[in-house]
């Protein structure tokens, strides 16, 4: 399995959907000012990566080791996070780390920290959790990316490899904390322009190229159609699922907004009412003779309501769209290959 | 065991207390008298304890010294100090005090200190006097003792009463301090002859139980009955002490028969006490072995004493020759009753006393009507005899009180001149004037309802898995017998009130069992009439039912209390639904309107309600009507307090939230065990009915998003069932049904059947039922229906047409039983499909969506609400509601010329298009637009689909579905832009409907190819 997987990206280029993204990327994030632009990966890699996947079903997350040459993130190496369990919880990952880098460099092999890698299933990384630690990663190493993997597409016959970034605009927003509707507004933030999809080189060495090839070749014919079945169920159903869910959330989380507005007015008003009422009094007094009343701390007679953090919406709206994204890939491939059986059956009646 | 115990210390306390109050000379008295006792008891066994006692004595004595000269130098600050310590040196000294009882001394101090202090306190002038420290002391301290003292009260009033004793112990503590307590008790005892006899006379009443404690202290429970005979004699006898005081008469023989050995033992002890302490250092063994033997003694003369009334009453009952008549003979029964219900009559003796007097007047020919008088106090002390609630009658009291009824009622048999009442008063009664007709006061109708209260609490408080229950049990036949008695007499006699009692009696003792001979009868219909006449006049006479149906007429007609007849309706629905007639039983359930306002009934009455819906639950599942069995019983299971509704037990989690008292009052309502219902059972068939109702439904309703369930408990052991991490074969009746639920989900209905119906759930469950196998072949014909029904459900979408032959094979139902079947589920909607008569074959029409259908269902479904919500949060944002949208921008953008630019429809008018408001009402297609898979125009499809799956959407833009999806498509674009949605999301389903309406094909592909 790893060898086919090799084999579709030893092409200098990586497949074609990656390629796809990182036209977008590019296009989208339009942003000359990122510091990578490219991210070049060798083989070793996404071998390792892709064995201890196959381990377990738990999300696997690890250390990605490289250099920066010019605008291109070269990584050449990786290593695991163990994995956690209940009862070392007093695990030093840190330490750890550094025992690891140190060790790697013993035997000289690349030991700059230039990001991390994690795993996901049907594409549901974008999370909190993700967005925290690349920005921590973001924030200490300028051009460290985050390497996303999944397990599930590439057992469907199409390795899914992709790198992606913070756009410093999302930078800017997590360096100050503050994810109230004015500021994300500010900001100009949609759920659009929160990651940047760095384009992704595959690079092995000419030995390893050499015996892709002749992989290749032994290989039976089998082996390659995964990428034809026509079974969708599953696949479809659970990110019909997982999209389901997400809107449930986005739904409740729109309604959370929508009572935060109605309070707003509906306070604006109230303080709009006392306003006024406290001209009038005002004025009478003045016509009275007497002197008016003495100005009151508005802001404190109405406590403006606490505006709901935007940050989760847009989360789950960048999460939505990657399930649709997901999902118009899948059954766009899907389609097809229903016309090519349909006109494969025709042809054989 | 600890009963006795409780109430000895009890009596204990009370006969020390008043020994204090009636003892004129308790200097030492109170004292005194406790130590003696116990070191006597401890010489032997207990050495250690003494010298801690002495020690923690020493203790309390030293710092009450201080205290002492503190309050001589008006030192109040040291006093303060002292009494803080001597308060800790009582709390250590607390175990002793315990066992000893509180010392004198310590109450001298205690009440001496007060005195001091409130007389300080009073004195104004010194108290300015006073240094500050002082003063904050004094006002401190008066506090801490009036509280501590708070606790003493009662000992300090008693010292109080006394002080003058208190200069004299003084003295005498003065002297002795050094010497320890022990030796001043000695001393202590020979004050003198007199006050010592008198303190004994109170005293052997405490000793003896002190030593029956002992006894049971040193050999435990071999003795125990022996100790509760013992220690009633003992109990007896102190109460005719207290009896004394209030001069009562029976018992003025007794108290003289007592007093004399008293004395003399007495007498005799003191002696011996006086050459102990004579000789005070002589070896401790001989002590202990005359003790022992004056204990011995002291435990005969209690014995003797239990015999007295019994012995001495007999000739004592009439003085010698005096001439029998009715006036002695009621005097003495006055006499006799008055004593009743007072504290510390004997109720045996009494009882014993009141049946003498009836044989006397027997042989004295007094006539009836005396006898009768009597007999009715008899059974009224006889109940009496318990003074407490919970306690039951002993078996031989039992039976004397069915005896007596009977001859009661024997009596009032044979002699119809006699009218007994309750309204009767005591004046007007006539008991010997032969003339005119007797009046007895009395009621003869609370006898029989209180002896059935006593048949139940007997029952209640037997271990229903002994054989001690049987023979209770067999009692039943004579209660029922004497409630029969009565019902005759009362007919006869009663008012209809009091019929209504005794037929509601009648109906209680009738309603719960299971009329044998009647259904007998009827399986055997009539083939040799005579035959049958003769067997029927032999069974004599009427059914239950019958029987049921006459009482509770009667009762409905006359009765006037709302609860004799709510319960006589519940009894004849339970007895109706125990013999299986449904109809009869829920009707009458229905009319009767219990279920609205049961809730206000008593509990009890409650429990008869739950009881009768619990068995009309069981009779539907009998007659095959699973759904009216799981809604009659739903109420009962859904609890899970299934044993506590039906009184049938208390649960014992719920033991934190009640106290004693209602768990006491919980405990008298439980129903006894002959009448229970098996709660395995129960479970059972609710879960069976539910398992017949909510799997065929589960498989109707798969991807419903919206399916409810019908059984949460049956959904329960479902999860519980899964839980399970490795499946055995089941154990459980639990276990049976869930695993005959999953093979029912999958339509097997053989292998649920086996589940359902084997060896095992035979022996637990359906052995249980009157006519096991009638059930039991309705139970498997119910099988083969839902599983076909399930069948259908789940695997229609496999088949294009099905035989019915097939299916009646595979069910092995009857061709025209599948076939009703399923014109049923088509004419409901339950099943797309259409029969075809010449073939007969089902014809399926392939139009239930298929499970991704759904789910994109559902996902629409959401995003309208998504959709809905994100369109309040824009009106909001431009304050009005809408109009800006759908005036101006929505028009455009939701114009088909806007949206498809390459719409093959371009003459589709902008108003026809689905407006921007995907409200609920006109949201997305119901199920039938969507899956209609042959829209699909085969040119459309080779027509340069694959290049761009996006361009599949102005071809398809004539259905209905993608011009709602495409409303929701705009809607998400305008509103995006303020809030952040995903207009993808709207695209990408654009793509999996049509994606989605291909799916059949899709599926019929793939099989095609395999």
């Amino acid at each position: 399995m790893a060898s086919r997987k090799e084999g579709t990206g030893s092409t200098a280029t990586s497949s074609s959907s990656t390629t796809g993204g990182a036209g977008k990327g590019k296009g989208k994030g339009g942003s000359g000012d990122s510091a990578v632009k490219q991210v070049q990966i060798d083989g070793l890699v996404i071998i390792k990566h892709y064995q201890e996947e196959g381990q377990g079903t738990e999300v696997v997350q690890g250390v990605l080791l490289g250099l920066v040459v010019e605008d291109r993130l070269e990584i050449t190496n990786c290593f695991p996070f163990p994995q956690h369990t209940e009862d070392d919880a007093d695990f030093d990952e840190v330490q750890y780390q550094m025992e690891m880098m140190r060790s790697l460099r013993h035997v000289n092999i690349d030991h700059l920290h230039v990001g991390w890698y994690q795993s996901t299933y049907y594409g549901s990384f974008v999370t909190r959790a993700l967005l925290d630690s690349q920005f921590s990663y973001q924030h200490a190493i300028e051009e460290s990316v985050v390497l996303i993997y999944d397990p599930i597409k590439t057992a469907q016959g199409s390795l899914s490899l992709k790198a992606y970034r913070l756009t410093p605009k999302l930078m800017e927003v997590c360096k100050e904390k503050d994810f109230s509707p004015e500021a994300l507004k500010k900001a100009n933030i949609t759920f659009e322009y929160m990651f940047e999809e760095v384009p992704i080189v595959i690079k092995n060495s000419h030995l390893i190229n050499v015996l892709m090839w002749e992989l290749e070749k032994k290989s039976a014919v089998a082996d390659k159609h995964e990428l034809l079945s026509l079974a969708s169920s599953n696949h479809l159903g659970k990110n019909l699922q997982l999209l389901m869910d997400r809107v449930d959330e986005m739904s409740q989380d729109i309604v959370k907004y929508n009572t935060y507005m109605r309070n707003t007015s509906k306070q604006q008003q109230q303080k709009h009412q006392y306003q006024q009422r406290r001209q009038q009094e005002n004025m009478q007094r003045q016509s009275r003779g007497e002197p008016p009343l003495p100005e009151e701390d508005l802001s404190k007679l109405f406590k403006p309501p606490q505006p709901p953090a935007r940050m989760d919406s847009l989360l789950i709206a960048g999460q939505i769209n990657t399930y649709c994204q997901n999902i118009k890939e899948f059954t766009a491939q899907n389609l097809g290959k229903l016309f090519m059986a349909q006109a494969l059956q025709e042809y054989n009646n | 065991m600890s009963r006795f115990f409780t109430t000895g210390s009890d009596s204990e306390s009370e006969s020390s207390l008043s020994g204090e109050e009636l003892v004129t000379k308790p200097v030492g008295g109170n004292y005194g008298k406790q130590p003696l006792l116990l070191s006597e008891d401890e010489e032997d066994t207990k050495r250690v304890v003494r010298s801690a006692k002495d020690k923690r004595f020493e203790e309390l004595t030293n710092l009450i010294r201080t205290i002492r000269n503190a309050m001589k130098i008006r030192d109040v600050t040291k006093c303060l100090e002292e009494f803080e310590l001597l308060g800790k040196a009582y709390g250590k000294a607390k175990s002793i005090v315990d066992k000893e009882g509180v010392p004198r001394f310590y109450i001298r101090i205690l009440a001496d200190l007060e005195d001091y202090l409130n007389e300080l306190w009073e004195d104004k002038e010194g108290k300015k006097k006073m240094n500050k420290n002082n003063a904050k002391a004094l006002s401190t301290l008066r506090q801490k003792i009036r509280k501590y003292n708070r606790d003493f009260e009662s000992h300090i009033t008693s010292y109080k009463q006394n002080p003058e004793q208190s200069a004299d112990e003084d003295a005498e503590k003065n002297e002795e301090d050094s010497e320890g307590s022990s030796d001043e008790d000695e001393d202590e005892d020979g004050v003198s002859a007199a006050t010592f006899l008198k303190k004994k006379s109170e005293a052997p009443s405490g000793e003896s139980r002190k030593f029956l404690k002992k006894m049971d202290d040193e050999d435990e429970d071999s003795e125990d009955s022996e100790d509760d005979e013992d220690w009633d004699t003992g109990s007896t006898s102190s109460d005719s002490d207290s009896e004394e005081e209030e001069g009562k008469q029976t018992a003025l023989a007794s108290r003289f028969l007592k007093k004399a050995p008293t004395t003399d033992e007495d007498k005799k002890a003191a002696e011996k006490k006086r050459e102990d302490k004579a000789k005070k250092k002589h070896d401790r063994k001989s002590k202990r072995l005359d003790e022992e033997e004056e204990d011995n003694e002291g435990g005969e003369w209690e014995r003797v004493r239990g015999g007295v009334p019994l012995v001495k009453e007999k000739p004592k009952m009439f003085a010698k020759g005096t001439e029998i008549t009715h006036a002695v003979v009621i005097k003495k029964l006055n006499e006799i009753l008055q004593a009743r219900g007072k504290k510390g009559t004997d109720r045996a003796a009494q009882i014993e006393l009141l049946q003498l007097l009836v044989q006397i007047a027997a042989e004295n020919n007094l006539g009836e009507g005396v006898i009768v008088k009597i007999k009715f106090n008899i059974i009224a002390s006889l109940y009496d005899y318990n003074p407490n609630l919970a306690t039951y009658m002993k078996p031989e009291m039992w039976g004397k009180c069915l005896d007596c009824i009977n001859e009661l009622m024997d009596i009032l048999f044979a002699n119809p001149n006699i009218f007994v009442g309750e309204n009767i008063l005591e004046e007007s009664e006539n008991l010997h004037n032969a003339d005119q007709p007797l009046r007895v006061r009395g009621c003869i109708l609370t006898l029989v309802e209180r002896m059935d209260e006593e048949f139940t609490k007997i029952m209640q408080n037997t271990d229903p898995h002994s054989q001690e229950y049987v023979e209770h049990l067999k009692d039943e036949a004579q209660v029922c017998a004497i409630i029969e008695r009565v019902q005759r007499y009362l007919e006869e006699k009663g008012t209809t009130e009091e019929v209504c009692r005794i037929y509601l009696l009648r109906i209680l003792h009738t309603y719960y069992k299971f009329d044998y001979k009647a259904h007998q009868r009827q399986l055997t219909p009539p083939e040799g009439s005579s035959k049958s006449e003769q067997d029927q006049a032999e069974n004599e006479g009427e059914d239950s039912a019958v029987l049921m149906e006459r009482l509770c007429k009667y009762i409905y007609a006359k009765d006037r209390t709302d609860r004799i007849r709510t319960c006589a309706i519940l009894c004849h629905i339970y007895h109706h639904a125990l013999h299986s007639r449904w109809y009869q039983a829920r009707d009458l359930m229905l009319m009767s309107h219990l279920q609205d306002n049961i809730q206000h009934a008593d509990p009890p009455v409650q429990i008869l309600y739950n009881r009768t819906m619990v068995q009309l639950g069981i009779c539907a599942f009998r007659q095959g009507l699973t759904k009216d069995a799981h809604n009659a019983l739903l109420d009962i299971q859904s609890s899970g307090r299934a044993k506590e509704l039906l009184g049938q037990g208390l649960l014992l989690r719920s033991l934190q939230e009640r106290n004693q008292e209602q768990e006491k009052v919980e405990r008298r309502r439980q129903v006894p065990f002959h009448l229970h219902i098996n709660l395995e059972l129960l479970e059972c068939v609710y879960l069976v009915s539910a398992m017949l109702l909510e799997i065929p439904y589960m498989a109707a309703h798969e991807s419903d998003a919206r399916r409810r369930m019908i059984s949460k408990q049956f959904h329960h052991q479902l999860r519980v069932g899964e839980r399970q991490p490795l499946l055995g074969p089941p154990e459980s009746m639990r276990e049976h049904v869930v695993a005959a639920s999953k093979a029912m989900k999958m339509g097997d209905w053989k292998t649920c059947h086996s589940f359902i119906i084997n060896e095992k759930m035979n022996g637990k469950v359906w052995d249980l039922f009157p006519e096991a196998d009638k059930v039991r072949t309705m139970l498997v014909r119910k099988i083969q229906e839902e599983s076909l029904r399930t069948y259908l459900f789940t695997y229609s979408s496999v088949y294009d047409s099905i035989s019915m032959e097939t299916l009646s094979d595979m069910f092995e139902l009857d061709l025209p039983t599948v076939h009703s079947i399923i014109s049923k589920m088509i004419i409901n909607e339950e099943l797309m499909a259409s029969l075809d008569q010449p073939t007969q074959t089902v014809v399926m029409h392939r139009t239930e969506p298929t499970a991704q259908q759904n789910l994109a269902l559902q996902l629409a479904e959401k995003l309208g609400s998504l959709v809905e919500n994100n369109e309040r949060v824009f009106d909001h944002k431009q304050g009005t509601y809408g109009g800006y949208f759908r005036g101006e921008c929505f028009r455009l953008l939701s114009s088909p010329g806007f949206w498809y630019p390459h719409s093959l429809s371009p003459g589709t008018p902008s108003t026809s298009f689905p407006s921007l408001s995907c409200r609920p009402e006109g949201r997305l297609p119901q199920k039938r637009g969507l899956h209609a898979p042959r829209w699909l125009p085969p040119a459309a499809i080779s027509n340069g689909l694959l290049s761009s799956p996006l361009c599949l959407t102005p071809r398809l833009s004539n259905l209905e579905v993608l011009s709602h999806t495409s409303g929701i498509k705009s809607l998400f674009k305008v509103v995006m832009v303020d809030c952040l949605l995903p207009q993808r999301c709207v695209e990408s389903i654009h793509l999996l409907i049509i994606f989605l309406s291909f799916y059949p094909h899709d599926r019929h592909k793939a099989r095609m190819q395999r």
